[in-house]
C-alpha cells in the first residue's frame, strides 16, 4: 500500500492525541496529576489532533464533495471516523481551554468528568480508525483484530511517552510503562508475523485461474511502478530496507523509551526525560510508514511475480544406497 | 438483473483491442476523459480495462495466459459500503457498480476495498474512476439493439467476450458459466464477482442432442 503522507499524519496525530489524554486521565485517577503539569500535554494533544485533522482534510482530493462525508454512517467506517474524530476534537478543544484558564481546577469534578469523557471519545476515535483498516478483506495484512490492538496500543504508548516529557509522575510509574511497552511490542511482533503470512496468501490459482505454478507476469497491462492511478499498489520493499525500518521501530519505540525511563527514574541523567517523547515520535513514524508500505493488497497478484517457494517435504542431499 | 461480461480465456489472444476501445469510447463519452499524464512518452495512464499477460509453468511445459481485467461488478461489491459519501453505488435495476463523480471526495478507500485493483485514481479531477460497463451505451435507446453492449465486447475480434444478464438462467452468459465451469477471480475474499471467465480447457462437444442421438444410432 502506498504510505500517503496525510494518512501517516492523521493516524499518528490522532493516536498521539488520544494516548496523551488517556495518560492524563489515568494519572488523574491515580491522583498524580497537577494543573500546571497538564497544560503542555493538553496543548500537545490538541496540536497533534489538529495536525491529524488537517491531514485527513487534505487527503480528500475533491473538497466540493466534503459536505457529503457523513452520508454513509450506517456502513462506512470512514464516515464514522469523520464523526468520532470531530467529537474528540471538540471535547479536546474545550478541555484545553479549561486547562489553560483554570489550571488549578484539575481537582474539580467538572474538569475530571470532562477529562474522562475526552479520553473516552479519544479511545472511540482511535478504535473507529483502527476498524476502518481492519475491516478491509482485500488488504490481507490488515484484515485481523491485531490491527485494532496495534493501532490503539501504539497510540496510547506514544502518547504516554510524550506525556512523560512534562509530567514528572510518569517515570515513577515506570513498571506500568514497561508493561505497556512490552504489551505493545508483543502485539507489534504478532502483527508483523501476520504481515509475513499475508505475503504468502497471494494465490495465482484463485487470482488468475491458472491451474499450475509458478507464474510470471510478462505484461501487467500498461502499468508499472509507482502505479500513479492505482494507489492501492506499492512496490515490494527490499528485504534490507524492511529489516532496517523494523529495527528502527523496535529501537526507538520500545527499547530506547524503556531505557530512558529507567535511567530517569534512577536519577542518573535528567535529560533522559526528553528522550522519551523524541524516541516515541521517531519510532511511531517508522512503525506507521511500515504499516502502510509493507501491507499486502490482494491485487498484488496482478502486479508481482509469484515468489518461488521451496518444496515443503523433507529432501535428502543424495540418493541413498540400497 | 445483474449485467455482466463473460470472457472465454480459450478465445482471448491478448490483442488489447478491448483495452483500447474501452479507453477510446469512455474518453469520448459521457464519463471521460480517461486521463494520461504523458501519453507520448509513457503509456502508464488510466485504463479501465487492462489485459494481463502471464506465463505459467516451467520450461518446456509452459503456457501463456491473457487475462482481461476490469471492474467485476460484484454482487457484494466491497467498494460500495466503505464509501463515506455514497458516491460508489450499485444500481438496483441492473447490478452495475458506478461512481458519482460529484459526490466522490477522492479518499481512495474504495480502491483499497476493491480486491481486484480495477479502480483508478484521477489526480487531476480528484476522483476515483472505473469501468461503467459502458452504461451510456447499453442504455442508449437511439442505438440499434445489437450495439447496446460494452465497447470491449463489441470490439473483440475473436468474440471472446459475451455480455448479458447473469441472473437470467436462460441468458447466454448464464448458459456459458453453467456449461463451461465459469469462474470468478479471488472467490475467497467474498465479493462474489459477477464477471466470470471460462477456463482454458477442452470445450465440451458442440453436438446438440439430436445430432448426438443420430451419431449414436449410426454407430451402434
Amino acid at each position: 500500500m502506498r504510505p500517503a503522507t496525510p494518512l501517516l499524519v492523521l493516524t499518528i496525530g490522532q493516536g498521539l492525541a488520544g494516548g496523551i489524554i488517556v495518560c492524563l486521565a489515568a494519572l488523574m485517577w491515580m491522583g498524580r496529576l497537577t494543573g500546571p503539569e497538564a497544560i503542555v500535554p493538553v496543548l500537545a494533544a490538541l496540536g497533534t489532533a489538529a495536525v491529524g485533522g488537517m491531514g485527513s482534510f487534505f487527503h480528500m482530493h475533491n473538497l466540493k464533495a466534503a459536505r457529503y462525508v457523513m452520508r454513509r454512517l450506517k456502513t462506512s467506517w470512514l464516515s464514522r471516523e469523520a464523526l468520532t474524530t470531530a467529537i474528540f476534537g471538540a471535547f479536546l478543544a474545550v478541555l484545553t481551554v479549561w486547562t489553560l484558564f483554570d489550571g488549578a481546577g484539575v481537582s474539580s469534578v467538572g474538569y475530571q468528568t470532562l477529562l474522562v469523557v475526552t479520553a473516552a471519545t479519544g479511545v472511540l476515535a482511535m478504535w473507529v480508525t483502527a476498524m476502518l483498516y481492519a475491516t478491509i478483506p482485500a488488504v490481507l495484512s490488515w484484515h485481523t483484530p491485531l490491527t485494532v490492538l496495534n493501532l490503539m496500543l501504539v497510540g496510547i504508548t506514544s502518547g504516554v511517552a510524550v506525556t512523560a516529557g512534562w509530567v514528572s509522575a510518569v517515570p515513577s510509574l515506570w513498571i506500568g510503562f514497561a508493561i505497556l511497552l512490552a504489551l505493545t511490542a508483543a502485539v507489534k511482533l504478532l502483527h508483523w508475523t501476520h504481515f509475513l503470512r499475508a505475503h504468502g496468501q497471494i494465490r495465482a490459482e484463485t487470482g488468475t485461474g491458472l491451474p499450475f505454478s509458478p507464474y510470471r507476469l510478462q505484461d501487467t497491462g500498461t502499468t508499472k511502478p509507482p502505479y500513479r492511478t492505482q494507489t492501492q499498489v506499492w512496490p515490494l520493499l527490499q528485504p534490507a530496507l524492511l529489516r532496517t525500518v523494523k529495527l528502527w521501530t523496535v529501537g526507538w519505540l520500545f527499547v530506547i523509551p524503556l531505557a530512558a525511563v529507567v535511567v530517569w527514574q534512577t536519577g542518573a541523567w535528567g535529560g533522559a526525560r526528553w528522550v522519551l517523547p523524541v524516541g516515541a515520535m521517531l519510532g511511531v513514524i517508522a512503525e506507521r510508514w511500515l504499516f502502510f508500505a509493507d501491507a499486502t493488497h490482494s491485487s498484488r497478484v496482478f502486479f508481482v511475480d509469484e515468489p518461488r517457494r521451496a518444496p515443503q517435504v523433507p529432501m535428502t542431499g543424495a540418493r541413498k544406497s540400497m | 438483473m445483474q449485467l455482466t461480461i463473460i470472457t472465454d480465456l480459450n478465445k482471448c489472444v491478448g490483442c488489447k483491442s478491448c483495452q483500447v476501445s474501452c479507453k477510446e469510447h469512455n474518453t469520448s463519452g459521457a464519463f471521460g476523459p480517461v486521463p494520461d499524464h504523458t501519453p507520448y512518452q509513457d503509456p502508464d495512464g488510466m485504463w479501465w480495462n487492462r489485459i494481463l499477460t502471464m506465463e505459467s509453468g516451467e520450461y518446456p511445459n509452459t503456457s501463456v495466459l491473457y487475462l482481461p481485467k476490469a471492474c467485476m461488478h460484484c454482487y457484494d461489491a466491497p467498494c460500495v459500503p466503505v464509501c463515506p459519501t455514497g458516491a460508489s453505488f450499485k444500481r438496483e435495476d441492473n447490478g452495475v457498480v458506478l461512481v458519482d463523480y460529484d459526490s466522490c471526495i477522492g479518499c481512495q478507500l474504495c480502491m483499497w476495498a476493491c480486491p481486484y485493483g480495477v479502480r483508478e485514481f484521477d489526480e487531476e479531477a480528484g476522483v476515483v474512476k472505473k469501468c461503467t460497463l459502458c452504461i451510456d451505451r447499453i442504455e442508449d435507446e437511439t442505438l440499434p439493439e445489437h450495439e447496446r453492449q460494452p465497447a470491449c465486447v463489441q470490439s473483440c475480434p475473436t468474440h471472446a467476450r459475451t455480455f448479458g444478464d447473469l441472473d437470467d438462467p436462460n441468458s447466454e452468459v448464464s448458459r456459458l458459466v453453467a456449461e463451461r465451469q465459469g469462474f470468478g477471480l479471488l472467490p475467497e475474499l467474498g465479493a462474489r464477482p459477477s464477471v466470470h471467465y471460462l477456463p482454458r480447457r477442452p470445450a465440451p462437444s458442440p453436438l446438440d442432442t439430436e445430432t448426438l442421438e443420430t451419431a449414436m444410432e449410426e454407430r451402434y
